[in-house]
């Protein structure tokens, strides 16, 4: 007995054992349907009786265990079946012959046997025979379970002789004594006649005809019987056999109390037949048994369960036989058989810790030498066992040897699909599943030490069979799963024999399906290199698209009703779908950063690195990269170009890694942080590019609102200058350039600029458009730089003011205002230079020019794009007005602008005023010079509506006249300044320079008063001839401009002679008279009107004569201001008459 | 001069080891193997004793099993953390008691290391 059966199970001690052979040549496929249909019939309701006989059917059974079978007589083969093809009669006699050889073999335990012949048809089939039946071929044999049935019936007539003429055996007779083949050569002259012989033969029959009424399903007699035999066998001490009696008492007390039997699968089939719960009813009182074998009416069981084994007496029984039998060396597979069935029946009792003692036992059961596939056996069935009882992990330990024992080095072919099917069945015990999304989240589940070890087992096992996808899949799943874990030199080596497998067949991310129908799920690399952040990159300031105002508001309308709504703006939508609040434009390259990092100790290359996009035709350009060994994170650029248009969604990404292609879904990533990853994609929008004539400044423009400039370009222009500025536009992209709308912001407000800084004319422009990609129009801005001329700082030294004042009051001497411009040349003294460095310090202007453009699909759309260039102006100080003042003219109407006109330049510098020659100034010299100006009538300017207006808004409103008033006299002044040497030129401006004194004296009183003397207009310098003798008319007009009556005045006119040496003489009454009075009263006189007054004046003697007309000091004319009383003064040449000579 | 292995492991379902340590540091595996197949009866003999009061439970479980070379004993906490230790089989200085208190020590040892504010409850302890 070598061969132990590991299937076995206490109830296959109530089972005759039919042994069903193929002979001749039978086609495998065939013997084995009929093989299944013959093993269909295991349990036979026997004729005339309650009882049932259970069959247990082999197609194998090796004759050494045969002779164990008076031992236990479920091992002995009491039924041959055997198959046989047979074409033609000619062959019979030789197949019967066969039959006949192969009963032999089975021969002395044989009780009956039966032959079933296939194929052969015709005169022998047709005669009836018993032990043979003829089926004309394997698809037409109907009868094949009836002939099994009556088979059965004949082997249970000749086993039922066979009890009853053992159990009514007298005991005067001779017993004979039962052994197994080991024993027998014991017993050879021992004493036949001594009690303790004749104990030992009745222990053994009795146990022995328990075991045949266990056979024959007298289930309560074989407990009896057992009961007995194993009273006699203690008393002799014998010890296997008492082993065996045990045995016998618990595999019936199991039939009884579990008729579901303890075999698992096999139980189960048996339950499955609707005559066997039948019987079960009938040999079971219903309800005396639950499926966990405890009785439930336990009163009623007693009087026949008496000799029944309770449930824990069967599992003490069952260590007392295998202690008994483990004194026998020989006895190792009934020893290890027994412990098996032992365990089945502590599986179904749920006590799992005895079972794992019983299997730790038949752990260490040593058989003789077993072969490699005997071994796996074992193995396997008692991973099976383990796997019955709940200890998974034993269980898969097993299974794992078994695995490698397939595998061994001693087995010439090792069976390499073998274990890696036994392997992959491990998996659960190792807590291992071959899907990584399993280990994506949370902490390791399971052994890590343990899963390790098994999966490069996996991965070997695969090599060797020669798969090597597979290989690779599971390779990849080590490195994906166990990352951690692994040390560095393991991260080497597994990436190296990585690397070396995937070089003949690459990682792919399909299933791999396995022939046992398990799906593999591709194992992406999500830890190569791990992405910590994905993060959707704006385009470029300069080529993001805009949505045009008017449209935005249609847009937003549609969306929703409402124009604010907190439902909306907190929508808990996933935070990965979350939109984006800027566009990527159809065409233009788009870009996703990463920020990835590398886990292992060595650089490591991704290839083929793109994304996976959704929603929308992308273009992704891939990248490669190499991150340095365990970097810390690191920005990776993804680019891509959206092809069509519409929501674009970024799903994940792909690498190709050691040679695996992995598609990384953000999904499935643990811990990585986006700013949402689905962002619209609008149409195609131009692209402009723009180059100016000016050199690119270093200055960065950063302007509030947080536009990026594209380019910045700088000039040095001197204060004044005017520069052209040419910019090249080019249509870089695929779409025609259509709209083109061109805006300018003043950056740095500080200086007062006068003027337009910038302007332009975009209509030239215009003119070239729609711009075809490639080509290039041009664009000329005007800078003017005007900043304030002024020295407000005074650091200048003043002129030395030469005394004349500058009051409202008219001078009285007209000769004294002889105006020439005064060159009075006064260099700046040495100690002062220093001084001037701060005052020529340079000041910037920066400003923005802003290109807003459109066209293509975009552009249909509402976009467009905004393209800013940074404008960058340092202004030098060209000159400067230290000081400005007036000088009233000769004439009431005129007036003398005196400027102090510095020049802050290195360079001689001319500057020239309109109807002024030209004013040569050195490099820091200053000089004054004098313009003859009219004077202004600002009347026209906006007034100040009434006094009731606010005062800040009177202020600025006064503010904004004056810059009028200054603008106005600046035209009428025309000053330009003019670098000879560096060939420059430009305007300057007396803007900020006027102030309220200044503009007062220039301007224009509103009293408007005309003095005629005879009729001819008196102003200035101009001299009225008179006759002495005759009366002259004087006529004082006074028209009135301003907006308020004004008078009455009253006005005396005195004569004087001016000697022109400082000496006026008023002492002309003898000289002068008044025709009527020397006073004047006028009334008042309304705005817009005027009135004249007449008067007449007689010269008595010759000479020349001024007259000066005073206001009486009186109070209304004190409320006016004195300019408005400005009044020419008359210079009147009174003659001699022309004496006419009559002759 | 006696192998000794000792290993903490998380409670289920993760199961995974929180800590092991083995005196003779070759052949590691197979300690691995020893300790991750006991847990089958640590699990058999906490669910058996699943109806006992916990107060009242005994947390040494004693012998797990033995094997021809290694004993192998358990002890398991409140919160179902399991220690495993395996020693060897030959040495028998060391009793019921002397295991019991070697667990015992552990066990604080362990509380400690739980106390530790910079500890995350399931990462892998690492002993100086």
């Amino acid at each position: 007995m070598s061969v132990p059966d590991y299937m076995q199970c206490a109830e296959d001690h109530q089972t005759l054992l039919v042994v069903v052979q193929p002979i001749g040549i039978v086609p495998e496929e065939s013997f084995f349907r009929i093989y299944k249909r013959i093993s269909a019939v295991s349990q036979v309701n026997v004729r005339d009786s309650q009882r049932v006989l259970y069959i247990r059917y082999r197609h194998h059974y090796p004759p050494e265990n045969n002779e164990w079978g008076d031992f236990q007589t479920h091992r002995k083969v009491v039924g041959l079946i055997t198959i046989t093809d047979c074409s033609s009669a000619k062959d019979w006699p030789q197949t019967f012959e066969k039959f006949h050889l192969q009963k032999e073999m089975y021969g002395s335990t044989l009780y009956d046997s039966r032959l079933f012949v296939f194929g052969l048809q015709g005169e022998i089939a047709e005669q009836p025979r018993t032990d043979v039946a003829f089926y004309p071929s394997y698809d037409d044999c109907e009868t094949v379970e009836k002939r099994i049935e009556d088979f059965i019936e004949s082997l249970f007539i000749v086993l039922e002789s066979k009890r009853l003429d053992r159990a009514t055996d007298k005991s005067g007779d001779k017993i004979p004594l039962l052994c197994v083949p080991f024993e027998k050569k014991d017993f050879v002259g021992l004493d036949t006649d001594s009690r303790h012989y004749k104990k030992r033969c009745q222990g053994r029959m009795r146990k022995h005809v328990g075991d045949l009424c266990l056979q024959a399903g007298m289930l309560q007699d074989s407990l009896v019987h057992y009961h007995m035999a194993v009273e006699l066998l203690r008393s002799v001490n014998d010890f296997l056999w008492l082993g065996a009696a045990l045995e016998g008492l618990c595999s019936a007390s199991v039939i009884y109390h579990y008729p579901g039997g303890t075999g698992g699968k096999v139980g189960s089939r048996r339950a499955q037949g609707g005559s066997f719960s039948a019987e079960a009813g009938n040999r079971h009182r219903p309800g005396a048994l639950t499926s966990n074998g405890i009785n439930a009416d336990t009163s009623a069981e007693i009087g026949r369960a008496k000799n029944c084994l309770s449930p824990e007496d069967i599992i003490d029984k069952y260590k007392e036989a295998i202690s008994y039998y483990g004194k026998y060396k020989n006895a190792g597979v009934i020893e290890l058989e027994a412990c098996v069935k032992a365990v089945r029946v502590l599986a179904i009792q749920k006590r799992s810790m005895e079972a794992s003692e019983f299997l730790q036992n038949a752990v260490y059961i040593n058989l003789r030498q077993l072969s490699e596939e005997e071994k796996i056996q074992r193995y396997s069935i008692l991973s099976e066992l383990y796997e019955r009882i709940g200890f998974h992990r034993k269980s898969a330990f097993f299974k794992r040897i078994a695995a490698m024992q397939c595998a061994a080095p001693s087995i010439p072919e090792p069976g390499w699909r073998a274990c890696y099917k036994l392997l992959l069945e491990t998996l659960p015990g190792y807590s291992l599943s071959l899907d990584p999304k399993d280990f994506s989240k949370g902490t390791h589940r399971g052994w890590a030490a343990v899963q390790m070890r098994l999966l490069h087992e996996l991965v070997y096992a695969s090599r060797r069979m020669g798969n090597p996808a597979l290989c690779v899949r599971h390779l990849s799943f080590l490195l994906q799963t166990m990352l951690d874990f692994l040390s560095d030199q393991e991260k080497k080596d597994v990436t190296q024999s990585l690397e070396s497998y995937t070089a003949k067949c690459p990682g792919t991310m399909e299933f791999i399906t396995l022939p046992d129908g398990l799906k593999l799920p591709p194992v992406p690399f999500t830890k190569l290199p791990i992405v910590r952040s994905v993060k959707l990159l704006n385009l470029p300031t300069s080529l993001r698209p805009h949505k045009m105002k008017s449209l935005l508001g249609q847009n937003v309308s549609t969306k929703s009703p409402f124009i604010y709504s907190p439902i909306i703006a907190h929508s808990r939508g996933e935070e990965r779908n979350k939109k984006i609040d800027f566009q990527w434009v159809q065409g233009d390259v788009c870009e996703v950063q990463l920020m990835v990092y590398n886990p292992m100790p060595f650089e490591l290359r991704v290839e083929n690195m793109g994304l996976l996009t959704t929603g929308v035709e992308f273009e992704s350009l891939p990248a490669a990269l190499s991150l340095p060994a365990e970097s810390g994170l690191y920005p990776v650029t993804l680019v891509g170009v959206p092809q069509t248009t519409g929501q674009i969604t970024v799903n994940g990404y792909h690498t190709s890694v050691f040679g695996v292609f992995s598609d990384c879904l953000l999904d499935n990533l643990p811990g990585v942080k986006t700013n949402g990853c689905t962002v619209e994609v609008i149409p195609a929008l131009p692209r402009l590019q723009i180059s100016t004539s000016l050199p690119r400044s270093a200055h960065i423009l950063q302007p509030s609102s947080g536009d990026e400039i594209s380019t910045n370009v700088s000039v040095q222009l001197y204060n004044g200058e005017t520069q052209q500025l040419i910019i090249k536009l080019e249509n870089i992209g695929t779409e025609p350039l259509e709209k083109l709308e061109v805006t300018a912001k003043t950056v740095n407000t500080k200086e007062k600029l006068y003027g337009d800084f910038l302007s332009w004319k975009l209509e030239d422009t215009l003119s070239q458009f729609p711009l075809k990609p490639g080509k290039i129009a041009t664009f000329t801005v005007n800078i003017k730089v005007k900043l304030d001329f002024s020295c407000q700082e005074n650091l200048l030294q003043d002129l030395s003011d030469d005394g004349i004042s500058v009051s409202g009051l008219p001078l009285s001497s007209p000769f004294r205002q002889v105006v020439k411009p005064r060159v009075e040349t006064k260099p700046i003294n040495p100690q002062e230079s220093s001084k001037v460095g701060d005052f020529s310090h340079v000041k910037t202007l920066e400003a923005i020019l802003n290109f807003k453009y459109s066209g293509g699909p975009g552009h249909v759309e509402g976009y467009y794009r905004n393209l800013s260039l940074g404008l960058h102006v340092e202004v030098e100080p060209s000159v400067f007005f230290t000081r400005v003042s007036t000088l009233p003219a000769t004439s009431t109407r005129q007036c003398h602008l005196l400027l102090d006109v510095f020049n802050s330049t290195e360079h001689e510098l001319t500057i020239s005023a309109r109807n002024n020659e030209d004013l040569i100034l050195h490099a820091g010299e200053c000089q004054r010079m004098a313009i003859q100006v009219d004077k202004f009538n600002f009347e026209s300017f906006p007034e100040s509506p009434t006094d009731g207006t606010q005062f800040a808004n009177a202020k600025q409103l006064e503010e904004e006249r004056q810059q009028a008033k200054g603008l106005e006299i600046n035209s009428k002044l025309d000053i330009c300044w003019k670098i000879p040497s560096l060939k420059r030129e430009g305007e300057a401006s007396v803007e900020g320079v006027l102030n309220q004194l200044v503009l007062e004296h220039l301007q224009l009183a509103p009293l408007q008063w005309d003095i005629l003397v005879d009729g001819k207009l008196c102003d200035c310098d101009i001299v009225v001839d008179c006759k002495v003798g005759d009366p002259i008319p004087l006529e004082v007009k006074l028209t009135n401009w301003s907006k308020h009556s004004v008078g009455p005045f009253a006005l005396t006119v005195t004569p004087y002679q001016d000697y022109q040496n400082g000496v006026h003489n008023y002492e002309l009454q003898d000289a002068i008279t008044f025709v009527g009075s020397n006073t004047f009263y006028i009334d008042s006189v309304k705005p817009t009107k005027d009135s004249v007054y007449f008067g007449a004046l007689l010269f008595l003697y010759t000479g020349d004569f001024y007259l000066n007309i005073k206001f009486h000091e009186d109070n209304c004319s004190r409320e006016l201001p004195l300019s408005w009383f400005c009044l020419p003064s008359v210079h009147i040449r009174a003659m001699e008459p022309m004496v006419q000579t009559k002759l | 001069e006696w192998p000794v292995l000792v290993s903490v492991v998380c409670s289920p379902p993760q199961n995974y080891p929180l800590y092991i340590r083995s005196v003779p540091t070759e052949n590691e595996l197979k300690f691995h193997y020893t300790v991750h197949t006991s847990l089958d009866v640590v699990d058999e003999k906490i669910s058996a004793m699943g109806k006992a009061l916990v107060d009242q439970r005994e947390l040494y479980l004693g012998l797990l099993y033995p094997t021809e070379d290694y004993k192998v004993y358990g002890y398991v906490t409140n919160s179902k953390v399991k220690f495993v230790m395996v020693v060897d089989s030959s040495n028998t200085a060391l009793r019921d008691n002397e295991i019991r208190s070697m667990f015992r020590k552990l066990h604080n040892s362990y509380t400690d290391i739980m106390c530790n504010p910079f500890y995350n409850p399931g990462d892998r302890i690492h002993s100086r």
